[in-house]
């Protein structure tokens, strides 16, 4: 079978691709790639369409074997990548024989980088898409992350194509990352002092910080409202535990919650929030749901002028 | 009834009425999703209804605000709670089988014993109400039904177990339901129902939806076994 062998998989790496859409009312979450423009610019240079499928590695420390001849590309946080045992530069596409064994390895810089192989991934998809949602044990591979000694099947490689290479790396800020959110859900209903907090002090970036979410450490806020109704979460929500520390829930979050949410973070910032090493520093502030709008708006002709075919 | 409306973040909008859950409200909620399937097309990528909550998601670049808001305002006044049917005196849609025993209940001797009554009193109080599907979420095919008879309610556990059976029914507050699959959880176990919730090969993949009338039927143990039931 075509197929890459897995010797090392790492400690979370799944099948992503841009995630599903509609499955929330029966509970499911979207999935998909955690840094969304790193998995379109990396299919973008295999000439694949932007959404297909690669594999996701949170702090890459991955090694496999190719059956088959690919071309292949890592995208998103920086790695260091070795064919063969030799090492080589990171960017771009690069040529593998079958048999020759591929290593990817972290640096020090973001979390989440994708490995993009010519044919494609070719698990099957559940609900109109490869992405894992490895709580619910759907997509990828058996529905989990990837193991040692797993083969991903992989289709047969077009010719290859070299495409411009647009790297769309998030660089993340070395001061402090500002998280933009949209007001809603319980804003009004928060205590004066737990806003006040929220906007003005500074949270870092906990360990605590995975495909479901992200938890904050700084100025406990206690937003003074009790029990709630559960209701639908959305990606950005800024959930608030009775422990008082937020957790800014993302790709695999629950699709329902009873926890008070101030708001919820504009999908550009989570992106980078996301691509965000414990220790990092961030910082709330509120952002209209027009100017949300604008800067979504911006960011989409940007990654499209980008993207655009140049072949 | 009073309501407000907002965005949750920045591509969906979230309307809540102000007062308790009922299941007349639920049942002008899921009418209002339904319209705004008709209204709003491909533009509608998702609807989730909470207790007392409908949220709408949009493709990102589709969400025309003031419009949507507009067209959400004059559905949430146009509702008038005239539905007075009574679900938990109606017929069920969903009758679930369950086995309740302490072999697959680990809480169903403490529930009893912490109320003063015997398993066959829990077992008749939980069995004999139908119960309204009020909400799902949390996880594939898990439904939120209510309402739990007075003398059955307690509160989660302080400390959820990390794992919970496929299958377990569960109970917390006012709150009954049965876990789809396994998972961790905080509600209190007394019983189990053999038959799946969720199968991704079925239309729908879930057997409970929002709106659904439930009611459980207690079974033995060799009729668990011959649905496909295990006992540990």
């Amino acid at each position: 079978m075509n197929g890459l062998q897995i010797h090392k998989a790492g400690i979370a790496s799944s099948v992503q691709d841009s995630g599903r859409v509609g499955t929330l009312s029966i509970g499911i979450p979207p999935s998909g790639a955690m840094d969304r423009p790193a998995l379109m610019s990396g299919q973008h240079q295999l000439g694949h369409q932007h959404d297909e499928a690669a594999i996701e590695m949170a702090y890459a420390d991955f090694a496999a074997i190719l059956t088959e001849a690919h071309d292949v590309v890592v995208t998103g946080a920086p790695v260091q990548l070795r064919i063969n045992q030799q090492a080589c530069r990171s960017e771009g596409v690069h040529h593998i024989e079958a048999g020759q064994t591929l290593e990817v390895k972290a640096t020090r810089e973001g979390i989440y980088s994708y490995l993009h192989l010519s044919g494609g991934i070719m698990t099957t998809p559940q609900l109109d898409s490869r992405s894992t949602s490895p709580r619910e044990g759907i997509g990828g591979l058996d529905g989990g992350f990837l193991k040692d000694g797993d083969i991903v099947p992989l289709g047969a490689p077009d010719k290859a194509v070299g495409a411009a290479d647009p790297q769309l790396t998030i660089k993340n800020s070395t001061t402090v990352l500002k998280l933009r959110f949209v007001a809603g859900f319980q804003f009004d209903d928060f205590a004066d002092e737990a806003i006040r907090s929220l906007l003005a002090e500074e949270f870092t970036v906990t360990a605590k910080a995975n495909r479901m979410g992200v938890m904050l450490n700084g100025e406990r806020l206690h937003s003074g409202i009790a029990a709630l109704y559960s209701e639908a979460t959305c990606y950005g929500a800024i959930q608030v535990p009775p422990d008082g520390k937020p957790i800014i829930l993302l790709n695999d979050r629950q699709t329902v919650g009873g926890y008070p949410k101030p708001g919820a973070v504009i999908s550009s910032d989570c992106l980078r929030l996301a691509q965000s090493r414990p220790g990092q520093r961030v910082r709330f502030a509120v952002c209209s749901p027009e100017e949300a709008d604008r800067i979504g708006w911006l960011e989409q002709h940007y990654l499209e002028t980008r993207l655009r075919d140049r072949h | 009834m009073d309501f407000e409306l907002g965005p949750a973040g920045e591509a969906a909008m979230r309307l809540v009425f102000t007062g308790p859950p009922q299941p007349a409200l639920t049942r002008a909620l899921l009418k209002i999703e339904t319209k705004a399937n008709q209204r709003f097309g491909s533009m509608l990528t998702d609807s989730v209804i909470g207790y007392t909550t409908l949220t709408l998601f949009f493709s990102a670049s589709a969400l025309e605000r003031d419009r949507t808001e507009a067209w959400l305002r004059e559905q949430a006044e146009a509702i008038a709670l005239t539905d007075d049917s009574d679900p938990e005196h109606s017929a069920a849609d969903v009758v679930l089988p369950v086995l309740y025993h302490p072999s697959v209940a680990p809480d169903l001797e403490w529930l009893a014993d912490d109320r003063s009554l015997s398993i066959d009193d829990v077992i008749a109080l939980h069995s004999d109400a139908t119960y309204f599907a009020y909400a799902t979420g949390f996880a594939p095919g898990f439904c939120y039904l209510g309402t739990l008879p007075a003398a059955l309610r307690t509160p989660r556990l302080d400390t959820p177990r990390a794992k919970v059976p496929a299958g377990a029914v569960a109970i917390a507050d006012a709150q009954t339901a049965v876990y789809p699959c396994e998972s961790p959880g905080g509600w209190r176990l007394i019983g189990a129902c053999p038959e799946p919730l969720f199968n991704l090969g079925n239309t729908p993949p879930s057997r409970l939806s929002v709106g659904a009338t439930v009611r459980f039927e207690p079974i033995d143990e060799a009729d668990f076994r011959a649905l496909g039931g295990v006992v540990a």
